[in-house]
């Protein structure tokens, strides 16, 4: 009986296929499901830098005319202020990764490493609250920001990262430092370090793949955030890009696709531009998270 | 000694839990035990809550046509999506599986959309490119067939929402590529030496080694799913349209919750749906039991 | 740590006791007091409703303003009609009301049964606000319920029925007659469709808007709210009224019901703006910016309005007036007050926002408009028709809270229904008064 070989394409029939004819086909249907995801948003990109008579009635990415009014004109369409509104996104977003790198490491910390009474009830807890949809906390979060004069700040979109909200991260972190093998403690322990010591000195260094993961993540969701920032910040001048880009066809008139375009580019330059950087990274992440 | 130094151990915990705890109770167990009240009051944020007894409830399951829409479209998106992404994210992940060139290329193109599924730009897009004159439109003229606008249309504004969050697959695809790394070779080896080909092979090999990520992302999306609300909103200009075909269920919460101002209804909204998630998840996991294979069970 | 103790207090007071609020100034806790008589100083939000056009001018009177009162700053907030009102409730809800906001008096209601507004009243009398050369019933069109005045109209529009004269000519129908009413109307649209070029119709699927279905009811002498707040016409007119529309619709004569779907909100992008429809009811004051995109179409097309349809009761057409309102959680009413003075009874501040939203309340205003030599035609014809209009003493509506989110949504949902073919009229209508019944007016 012939032994077969493991590298046999997955849908393969007979054992005489030709095993590059099949990779070949592999490849094809591949490419053609990625053009067939991307080329919505490599249009959208090509469709910005075209004049506006040209926006929308060109299928193709090519145009002869070139140009960079759409980014000049949308910046400050109206009343629009793109400055101020990326200004409001970075802000919010540093200081919401700062928050939960603050708040999940902790926690996290205190659920891989260290022993304490209703340990199980809380992770439990935790899990719980990886679950829970947030309709059940949304309108009475509302209230209490209400009542604490906080609308039309940042507050309730940072403050809670630095409670530990994202109960995701802190599970991501527990699993990864799980993995670190538990000699290091101890060796840190006959050093004479304390907790606080080993949490900062040797586990957060050798955690940075998880901080990582967490900061990007955060990242995405907070620059991506909508419902928030529609509930709590009302003017405009607090507005961060998801608002401005909402409401510019309001404010600039349906006919301004070529700048709404071009700002959404711009809104989404930024995410593109931390995932090519660091694509490993979160695609490691993502992954194991899924496995431990 | 022992004790003490659990004790102070103890102590420590709590202190390195300290913002966790704190954040549980004022952001979750606070506000959830105020909601389950405020569901059985009427209160516009302006005036002090009424209590109104089981009126909200009465209202949504019988006087409420709008309700019924909302449940409805939401159980149908999560009816279609999660099960097509599931799908979809395993065929892309088995084909990448096999050690082809270009595979962290690939994975990375292909996850770069789930990145942007989320953010407003993405669903301003999609409103355009669904729309009488959008890319869809165009690209079918091509080929000779016209159609309206899809996110005019209530038979086909759902699906258009539906195929954004489908766009976003690669992040499901991502967990399942890993977990199909870890089937181990010698599996499949001796199935095939037994005579089994490629496709009996994968129901009979693969998928139960995956069903614990499947449970995983099975429950992960469908959460994810009942959350559903920035394309949403962004697609039916906020209104849910046309003709309530959009009106998904945090849409409609947040309709009458903050547009409308009745946060005694919103809330009772909310605790339905809480309550439903969770019969899910519990329904989830008993029968878990049943279909999820842990490779350490005999 | 003390702003956690202060979350954690909060959260107790809030599930403890009964919504008390935080930053309430009933009284004179404000500067100035709710006479309006103060030093004008400070910054000041403004938000309104409109499109590109409305927010510039809005914006040249708001800069006019801040010229004459160096030191106030004016921050200015603006939506389309659409949603404006879904923000101003989120807004009200957490009492950050902008100190000039735009008010109409369909929704009036919604926020003088919440009691969010300064009543303008004493502000008349101190003069901090002068209504001196505003006639009496169109200052009236302005109270709530209780007989107060919450906000000032500046400006009084009325609904007009837009025709694209250069597509009637070429269909051959010319305009409707003089005095016409509803049966006339359809009939002149039937014939325009035979003669209209492909993919232009007679009018959009307008069975889902609340205008039309407003004059037609008047037109009939039927009211369209009782003294209650409940609905005072009756499903048969309702029924009867839709079923011409579903005629129309299924003769081709109006636009399909997904492509309607698709229309862009403002006066200057909607359909009869882009020259693909005949007929529509527009504000009037949408004649000049709608004629403006028409004219850019190859050759120019001209565009004018006529008085709704009327019928055996009269015409057709009611008044409804915009103007601001001082919410209760300003803190700078003297500014605010100063300002929607400026706005209405400034002759500059009219010279620049040139009636855009209705003709101008203050006589004196409407007359240096009408007498300016520079006036456009277009903007002549409406303020003409709205004198035609008023002569006519046409009725204000009181409308009930609620009236925008569930008359007009249940309202436009319901005959979409129809029109997707969904529902039958008949359940339509039955749908439609189940839900207006049951939230309106409370």
């Amino acid at each position: 009986m012939t032994t077969v070989s493991i590298a046999r394409p997955l849908f393969g029939r007979r054992r005489t296929r030709n095993p590059m004819v099949l990779g070949l086909v592999r490849h094809v249907l591949l490419i053609a499901v990625l053009i067939v995801m991307l080329y919505p948003v490599v249009w959208m990109v090509a469709a910005s830098f075209r004049p506006s008579a040209e926006v929308m009635n060109s299928l193709g990415l090519f145009s002869k005319n070139y140009t960079l009014d759409n980014y000049k004109q949308g910046w400050s369409a109206g009343q629009l202020n793109f400055s101020r509104y990326f200004l409001n996104s970075i802000v919010i977003t540093t200081l919401s990764i700062a928050g939960n790198l603050f708040s999940c490491s902790l926690t996290a910390y205190a659920f891989a490493r260290l022993e304490f009474p209703f340990k199980r009830v809380l992770f439990g807890l935790l899990l719980a609250t990886m679950l829970l949809p947030y309709h059940v906390t949304l309108v009475p979060q509302y209230i209490l920001f209400n009542e604490l004069a906080w609308m039309n700040t940042y507050l309730p979109l940072v403050v809670p990262k630095w409670l530990g909200v994202e109960a995701f991260f802190i599970f991501l972190m527990v699993q990864f430092i799980r993995t670190l093998p538990r000699e290091l403690d101890d060796a840190a322990r006959i050093d004479g370090c304390g907790h606080w010591r080993t949490f900062i000195r040797i586990i957060m260094p050798l955690a940075l793949p998880a901080l990582g993961t967490t900061a990007l993540f955060t990242f995405i969701n907070s620059w991506n955030d909508f419902l928030g920032p529609l509930l709590y910040l009302n003017r405009p001048e607090l507005w961060t890009v998801s608002l401005g880009l909402n409401s510019f066809l309001d404010v600039t008139g349906e006919s301004a696709f070529g700048s709404l375009f071009a700002m959404s580019t711009l809104a989404l330059a930024p995410i593109v531009g931390f995932f090519l950087v660091s694509q490993k990274l979160l695609i490691e992440g993502v992954a194991t998270t899924g496995l431990k | 000694m022992k004790s003490t130094r659990t004790g102070r151990e103890g102590l420590t915990a709590y202190v390195f839990l300290s913002p966790w705890l704190i954040g549980v109770l004022l952001l979750t167990i606070g506000p959830m035990l105020y909601s389950a009240y405020l569901a059985f009051t009427s209160y516009d944020l302006l005036s002090a809550p009424k209590w109104i007894g089981l009126d909200n409830f009465r209202r949504m399951f019988t006087a409420d046509p709008r309700y019924f829409s909302s449940v409805k479209v939401t159980l149908v998106y999560v009816a279609v999506s999660v099960p097509l992404l599931l799908i979809v994210s395993m065929v892309l992940a088995l084909l990448l599986n096999k050690g082809i060139k270009f595979l962290s290329g690939y994975r990375a193109l292909f996850y770069l959309p789930s990145l942007m599924g989320a953010s407003v730009a993405i669903a301003v897009l999609w409103r355009q490119i669904f729309g009488s004159t959008g890319l869809v439109n165009q690209v079918l003229s091509l080929f000779g067939i016209q159609h309206g606008s899809w996110v005019g249309s209530p038979g086909t504004a759902l699906w258009t929402i539906v195929t954004l969050n489908l766009w976003a697959f690669g992040a499901t695809m991502i967990i399942f590529l890993a977990g199909l790394r870890q089937v181990p070779a010698e599996l499949h080896e001796a199935a095939a030496v037994d005579g089994a080909g490629p496709i009996r092979r994968f129901f009979s090999v693969t998928l139960p080694l995956m069903t614990p990520l499947i449970f995983f992302n099975l429950l992960l999306d469908t959460i994810h799913a009942f959350q559903a609300f920035t394309g949403a909103f962004v697609v039916s200009r906020g209104t849910g349209g046309p003709t309530d075909s959009t009106l998904f269920y945090t849409l409609y919460l947040y309709q009458q919750g903050f547009a409308e101002l009745r946060m005694g209804y919103a809330s009772a909204m909310a605790w339905a749906l809480v309550i439903v998630l969770a019969a899910f998840t519990g329904f989830l996991f008993l029968t878990a039991r049943r279909w999820v294979y842990y490779g350490d069970e005999r | 740590m003390k702003r956690l103790g202060t979350a954690a207090l909060a959260l107790l007071m809030v599930a403890g006791c009964s919504g008390t609020s935080v930053g309430d100034p009933g009284g004179d806790s404000a500067a100035g007091g709710q006479d309006g008589k103060g030093e004008v100083k400070g910054g000041l939000q403004l938000t309104f409703w409109g499109g590109a056009n409305r927010a510039a001018k809005t914006n040249a009177v708001a800069d006019l303003f801040v010229k004459a009162h160096p030191g106030v700053t004016v921050d200015r907030q603006n939506a389309d009609f659409g949603n404006y009102f879904n923000k101003l409730n989120i807004q009200a809800s957490s009492k950050t009301l902008p100190c000039v906001m735009q008010l109409q008096g369909r929704q009036l209601n919604d926020y003088t049964k919440r009691k969010v507004l300064l009543p303008l009243d004493p502000m008349i009398e101190s003069g901090a606000i002068k209504v001196d050369d505003i006639p009496k019933e169109v200052v009236d069109t302005g109270r709530g319920p209780d007989g107060k005045l919450y906000f000032l109209p500046y400006g009084a529009a009325y609904d007009a029925v837009g025709v694209n004269a250069t597509l009637a000519e070429q269909a051959g129908v010319g305009l409707p007659p003089e005095g016409y009413d509803w049966k006339q109307y359809t009939d002149w649209m039937t014939r325009a469709q035979a003669k209209l070029p492909a993919g232009t119709f007679a009018a959009g699927a307008r069975g889902s808007t609340p205008n039309y279905f407003i004059a037609y009811n008047l037109a009939n002498g039927k009211q369209l709210f009782t003294d209650d707040g409940k609905l005072g016409f009756t499903k048969e007119t309702l029924i009867e009224y839709w079923e011409m529309w579903e005629k129309l619709r299924k003769a081709g004569v109006t636009m399909s019901a997904d492509s309607q779907a698709d229309e862009p909100q403002s006066a200057e992008q909607g359909f009869i703006a882009q020259g693909r429809i005949l007929t529509d009811s527009i504000p009037g004051n949408a004649l000049t910016p709608a004629s403006a995109t028409l004219a850019t179409k190859p050759g120019g097309q001209k565009l004018t309005t006529l008085p709704m349809p009327s019928g055996p009761e009269g015409s057709g057409n009611a008044m409804f007036t915009s103007g601001f309102a001082i919410p209760t959680n300003c803190d700078n009413v003297p500014t605010a007050a100063a300002f929607i003075d400026f706005f209405t009874n400034d002759l500059e501040a009219g010279k620049v926002f040139k009636s855009d939203n209705g003709a101008a309340t203050n006589t004196k205003v409407l007359d240096a408009q009408l007498k300016d030599p520079a006036l456009a035609p277009l903007k002549k014809h409406e303020l003409e028709l709205y004198a035609q209009i008023v002569a006519k003493k046409p009725p204000t509506i009181l409308y009930p809270p609620g009236y925008q989110a569930t008359f007009e949504s249940a309202y436009s949902r319901a005959y979409e229904e129809v029109a997707f073919g969904k529902k039958t009229v008949q359940q339509a209508a039955d749908a439609f008064f189940a839900e207006a019944d049951a939230g309106l007016g409370g």
